[in-house]
């Protein structure tokens, strides 16, 4: 396969293009940094914190990825999974690791039944599957706050009166977690100039990565990226399409339940009604920053992805309040610069798919071009 | 085919009993340590001047007559540790190791009886917390469904 | 037999479902105490506020430019042309008209912007509509705190600078259409002439639009790309007119919806407001691309008459109040039902 000839600058707009997004994060965060007058010690602090808190999430995006299906709007099925085995174990009164290990557990059942369904209506509507996992989030959303909301208590029972809503029934706006606070982090913590690191945590991350590398060379991981790069050639060698979409929306949701749950241990308090709403939309967001794409990302874009996002999302209300005087405009901010992000990242996609074709169009011309050249010589 | 399943099976009976383990070893107990004599089948065991109580690895906890104290643990064995000084001055440390009954998520222990030495039925009992009849009008919690502004993530 | 079948099976069974719920809430409701005649006219209220918000969905189904997901960047230009209006101090009646003129050129620029941008992303329109939708909110959230207004009624108290979350609009636009011409029977039924009127007069002009040489390529770009483009016609051009128009729309459908209402909503109160629009018109019968006026009248009055309904009856009954929850699932039902329906047109 030769090589496309272009020109220097042709080459280096390309490689700009490529990782436009991580740059202009750069930017934003070096002058975010300068503006908010935070010490590099509490900013390594927070973001040490945030790649604890967060990865694991992240991560989940990863496998949809692979398999073709763009990004996983439907993550917030498996973080209401997770949310409601905390729900149960914080209701049990059961503390620490165990809480922790059991809320897993009781999730895991309820995210692969939601992740399930989600693949087969992901599966119903190709082409569209980003639009449909977004709906499908908020319709699954719906379900939850008729169980969440309106079904724990009376149909669902709920001993623990502290957990249900003064009316009687349904569960609070926000659920405490004391008994499990930190309980991962804390397990192995280390301070390393005067900024503590949950080493158990990261090790826990650590294994999901090694997990993953293992899974994108056993045969399924295989069988996914070969879906992902083309349905059509992998259903003509023997793959069953379908089901293998499906299966990586179970995992990816399986997982995110998990994260969901590492994310809210160490929160210390669950949102009953917003944390995953919320969570779903900066995981990609954070993701897309680190330079991943819709078809495209690796273990790396995700830890760069989070700490350049995080980065700016901890300067913007500071260098907000100093720069105009108004820290609320630095929260607007943040969640502008985190929708844009995505939208910028959506668009470079389609683009770049358009672009793809047309520079491997004339690839094919040049290769004739030349072949032409060397026979008339 | 048939061993797949089996495998399957087998992985999934498997989580199905560490989630009962964790369940067992992760839950919470509060256990009330009551100072207060006590009559049974016609002996009264009377309570203590001054008695220090230790939970497990916890604070000790000093009680006077009639005085109530709690400690909350994890999981269903601990050792107890009970100190008192009798009316000829002489120290008695009681450590037994006891196991709370899984469903309970309160308990009372009785001092004094366990401090006689009797059987664990006789000085460890179910509690149920009196629900509180509020009179004051209930106050109404707004359930906020639409944060688009988070504070922190 | 087979008639019906196929009838069912192309009016769709979630239709058939929401329109027998919605006939049995009204059948409920004066068994329990609701009354018909208020329960009516406010679903006819929320019918006009919301109507020419749902008909802006119609250009771009037209053109196959998708679902708008990005309503709020119309909306947006609506809200710059009421704070204008009052900005610039036209009271009454006057500052509705001003407000629409002022909404135009923003609505007209946006819509143009847009359309230049999913000419460039033809497939994935549906997904970046929405983030493109979102962006525009929160970066003008950004702006109200930052833009220049100065009307007392508009900013806050002491500071003196950046706008209200809301702002209300009596003494200005409100009910300048709804008491146009309103009538009552009873005591409870009020009719808002003015409001349905006016959307009838847009509706009219959408219609009249889709039959002219226009409107009829329009139409052909998305029923039919290939014929289009074999017929001369420039389908990018089409493309982007008919995000200009729904665009437009989106504008003087939220200042409809505000002159009822009573407030201009700012900041993330937009936010969210593309989805009862889509599922709106989705209701009312519409697919992914195609979509007529009926659908808008259909579809906005059964959305409305359960989004009215549902609380009241609901309430009434079992003495809980479900309906925001059965909004969410209704509405997102409804959208994940038509995308999952195969396309009519093959790209």
């Amino acid at each position: 396969m030769s090589e496309l000839r272009e020109t220097r600058w042709e080459k280096t707009l390309n490689v700009l293009e490529k990782n436009a997004v991580p740059i202009l994060f750069l930017i934003i965060g070096a002058i975010g940094i300068i503006f908010s007058g935070y010490s590099m010690n509490y900013l390594g602090q927070e973001i040490i914190v945030r790649i604890a808190r967060n990865s694991f999430l992240i991560i989940s995006l990863l496998i949809p990825i692979m398999a073709g299906m763009g990004l996983n709007f439907g993550m917030t099925l498996g973080a209401m999974a997770g949310q409601i085995g905390l729900i149960f174990v914080t209701d049990w009164a059961i503390a620490g690791i165990p809480g922790m290990v059991l809320a897993m557990i009781i999730s895991t059942p309820i995210s692969a039944l939601l992740g399930w369904m989600c693949g087969k209506i992901l599966n119903m509507a190709k082409g569209r599957e980003m639009v449909t996992s977004y709906i499908i989030g908020f319709f699954i959303n719906g379900v939850y706050q008729l169980i969440v909301l309106y079904g724990m208590g009376p149909v669902i029972p709920i001993k623990d009166p502290a957990l249900v809503l003064p009316r009687g029934y349904g569960i609070r706006n926000t659920v405490n977690l004391i008994r499990m606070r930190r309980s991962l982090d804390n397990l192995l913590a280390i301070r390393i100039f005067g900024i503590s690191i949950p080493v158990m945590t990261l090790a826990v991350i650590a294994l999901l990565c090694l997990f993953i590398v293992w899974f994108k060379k056993s045969k399924l991981g295989q069988d996914m990226r070969a879906v992902g790069q083309d349905m059509e050639v992998a259903r003509a060698a023997g793959i069953r399409v379908e089901h293998t979409r499906i299966v990586s929306i179970v995992i990816s949701t399986i997982l995110a339940g998990y994260g969901m749950i590492i994310y809210l241990q160490n929160m210390g308090t669950l949102n009953t009604y917003n944390s995953h709403m919320q969570i779903g939309m900066f995981s990609i967001a954070a993701l897309l920053v680190g330079g991943a794409s819709v078809n495209r990302a690796s273990i790396g874009n995700v830890f760069l992805g989070v700490a350049l996002f995080h980065l700016m999302f901890i300067v913007s209300p500071m260098a907000g309040k100093n720069l105009i005087g108004q820290a609320q405009l630095g929260e607007f901010f943040r969640v502008f610069v985190s929708y844009g992000v995505i939208t910028l990242a959506l668009v470079l996609y389609e683009i770049r798919k358009r672009h793809t074709r047309s520079r491997a169009g004339r690839l094919l011309a040049q290769e004739q071009l030349d072949a032409r050249r060397l026979a008339d010589d | 085919m048939i061993k797949r399943r089996l495998i399957q099976l087998a992985v999934v009976v498997l989580v199905i009993l560490l989630g009962v383990i964790m369940f067992i070893v992760g839950k919470e107990h509060t256990i009330l340590l009551d100072n207060k004599s006590v009559e049974i089948d016609g002996t009264t065991y009377n309570a203590f001047q001054i008695v220090e109580v230790q939970v497990a690895k916890g604070e000790t906890l000093e009680l006077g007559p009639r005085d109530r104290d709690k400690a909350v643990v994890m999981g269903q064995r601990h050792k107890l540790t009970v100190t008192y000084t009798d009316r000829n001055f002489e120290e008695h440390v009681i450590v037994k190791k006891f196991s709370v009954p899984i469903g309970e998520s309160m308990v009372l222990i009785s001092l004094p009886v366990f401090a006689a030495g009797l059987d664990q039925s006789l000085w460890l009992e179910h509690y149920e917390p009196p629900t509180i009849l509020s009179l004051s009008p209930v106050e109404e919690e707004l359930v906020v469904t639409e944060e688009l502004i988070p504070l922190d993530i | 037999m087979v008639s019906i079948r196929r009838f069912l099976n192309s009016f769709g069974w979630p239709r058939i479902i929401i329109g027998l719920f919605l006939l049995s809430l009204f059948i409920i409701a004066p068994f329990v105490g609701v009354r018909i005649g208020a329960s009516l006219s406010d679903t006819i209220i929320r019918f006009g506020m919301n109507s020419v918000l749902v008909l802006a969905m119609v250009p771009m189904i037209h053109s196959g430019t998708g679902l708008n997901f990005g309503l709020p960047l119309g909306i947006m230009a609506g809200l710059l042309g009421g704070t204008l209006s009052i900005e610039l101090g036209f009271t009454g009646g006057l500052s509705f008209f001003m407000a629409l003129v002022c909404a135009t050129p923003f609505g007209l620029l946006f819509g143009w912007g847009y359309g230049k941008l999913l000419n460039k992303v033809k497939g994935g329109e549906m997904i970046i509509a929405t983030y493109v939708g979102f962006s525009s909110v929160a970066f003008m959230c950004m702006m109200w705190l930052l833009l220049p207004y100065r009307h007392p009624t508009m900013v806050w108290g002491y500071a003196g600078k950046g706008l209200r979350t809301t702002i209300s609009t009596e003494g200005f636009y409100l009910h300048a259409l709804n008491n146009f011409l309103q009538f009552r029977i009873g005591e409870r039924f009020v009719f808002p002439t003015g409001m349905i009127l006016f959307f009838a007069l847009i509706a009219f002009l959408v219609w009249a639009f889709l039959h002219t040489k226009t409107g009829t390529a329009m139409t052909a770009v998305g029923s039919n790309p290939v014929f289009a483009r074999a017929s001369g016609i420039s389908i990018d051009r089409i493309r982007t007119l008919s995000v200009v128009m729904s665009t437009w729309l989106a504008a003087v459908g939220i200042i409809v919806y505000q002159q009822s209402f009573g407030f201009i909503q700012l900041y993330m109160g937009p936010f969210y407001m593309a989805l009862p629009a889509v599922s709106a018109i989705l209701i009312g019968g519409a697919s992914v691309n195609k979509a007529s006026i009926m659908n808008v009248i259909v579809g906005t009055f059964l959305f409305q008459g359960i989004l009215t309904m549902t609380p009241s009856v609901m309430n009434a009954v079992i003495h809980t109040d479900m309906s925001e929850v059965i909004r969410i699932v209704v509405s997102n039902g409804m959208i994940l039902y038509a995308l999952t329906r195969k396309s009519e047109v093959s790209r």
